[in-house]
């Protein structure tokens, strides 16, 4: 029955722009909310502090290291699973996400660069941390996908020359077009239309059923693993809602 | 999941599916509106500030022929076979 | 005080890049735009989160 075609524009790690081909919108959408509230990620929620003489207070401290993304190794973990990781860093200089040490290897901080607090001489910031591996639905900082969003294809016809005398406007698109099976992000052209079809009036339309999704996730895991584990949170709860019919 | 069976007919079904949110009621709602001998399927869900009723109540209508319930049965089956179909689809391409 | 971890509006990482940027930028003497662009951070969003940030650890710091 459902037949699908991924087509990938753009593929990188930690970004995607990618076609699926024969979705329906309710499908689409729904894909695009389990990936950013249903795939859990490990983030810091509980902070233990033992000094803390910076300039900022324990609680300011505590929201930053919220919001550090930690590779997270999704099949390893549970969801509630905690992971304590410990800081302690002296003046002058200053924290990094890089300095947290945790203990288990397998989680760390997927950006080590992150200023947490720049510490002046004498100034001494040591805690102790617990992540839980949580979901976007509970608190954002949980959200392993970043501005996740799709738009339609647009498919671009030529439909003759332009008029001698119209008006020279341009035609600004956003997203990617399709022209005679060829995909080109509008990028390419500088989103506008005129630039790659000059005196040529042009009609756009939507594809029906064909989405191009742009996929970003914070570092937390790379973008297959977030689009492999969104679809897997939709079938399993189709599978738990088959097992509660049969019953 | 659990469910909370409000009205029964033979070709009607009013059900509540609790924990569950639009992510996962609009793809089944989809999935139903798909299926054969289903002729409604919708969903109504409240806002929580609304204070009363905020599980998700799906309620469907099928055609003579068909069980509302073995229709919701076929409609979940749906889902996954969607699920399969593009993690497949995603996996080639990848 | 310290440049915020993430985007207010997207959510994207974005304190990584406040360094490089504050040096090449701030201090030193290239166009913050050239310098965003090749920082990848693309959105506008993100861009105003760099742009509009001033350190305030060192005003701070005497009052502690």
């Amino acid at each position: 029955m459902a037949e699908y075609d991924v087509t990938f524009i753009e593929r990188e790690e930690r970004e995607a722009r990618f076609l699926i081909r024969g979705v329906t919108p309710a499908f689409a959408n729904g894909i695009r909310r389990a990936m950013i509230a249903d795939v859990p990620t490990f983030s810091i929620d509980t902070v233990r502090v033992i000094e803390n003489s910076s300039v900022m207070f324990d609680e300011q401290i505590g929201l930053r290291l919220g919001l550090v993304p930690l590779t997270t190794p999704l099949g390893d973990f549970d969801i509630g699973d905690e992971v304590t990781l410990a800081l302690d860093v002296e003046g002058p200089g200053t924290a990094y996400s890089g300095d947290l040490v945790a203990n288990d290897e397998m989680v760390e901080a997927a950006d080590t660069d992150i200023p947490i607090i720049e510490l002046k001489e004498d100034q001494r910031l040591e805690l102790e941390a617990d992540a839980v591996l949580e979901t976007g639905r509970d608190h954002a900082k949980h959200q392993g996908g970043v501005a996740v969003s799709y738009r339609h294809l647009q498919g671009v016809e030529n439909v003759g020359e332009r008029d001698e005398f119209a008006d020279d406007e341009s035609h600004i698109i956003r997203g990617v077009i399709e022209d005679d099976g060829d995909l080109i992000p509008t990028e390419d052209f500088g989103n506008d239309l005129t630039n790659r079809y000059p005196d040529t009036e042009v009609k756009v339309e939507d594809v029906p059923g064909a989405f191009v999704f742009h996929v970003e996730t914070d570092g937390s895991f790379d973008v297959d693993t977030l689009v492999t584990e969104a679809t897997a949170t939709l079938r399993s709860r189709a599978e738990a809602l088959t097992d509660a019919v049969a019953l | 999941m659990e469910l909370r069976v409000i009205e029964k007919g033979d070709t009607s079904l009013s059900i509540e599916v609790a924990g569950e949110d639009h992510t996962f009621m609009n793809v089944l709602k989809g999935a139903l509106l798909e299926t054969d001998g289903v002729a409604a399927a919708t969903y109504d869900m409240n806002p929580e500030q609304s204070g009363g009723q905020t599980d998700p109540i799906l309620t469907i209508k099928t055609e003579d022929n068909t069980d509302a319930l073995d229709a919701l049965e076929t409609g979940a089956q749906r889902v996954v076979e969607k699920a399969d179909a593009l993690e497949t689809a995603y996996n080639t391409a990848a | 005080m310290m440049i915020p971890v993430r985007c207010f509006t997207c959510g994207t990482v974005i304190a990584g890049h406040w360094e490089e940027f504050k040096e090449r930028a701030r201090e030193g003497d290239e166009d913050p735009e050239v310098v965003l662009d090749e920082l990848g951070v693309e959105r506008h969003c993100c861009r105003r989160m760099l742009v509009s940030h001033e350190d305030l650890v060192d005003v701070v710091a005497p009052y502690q």
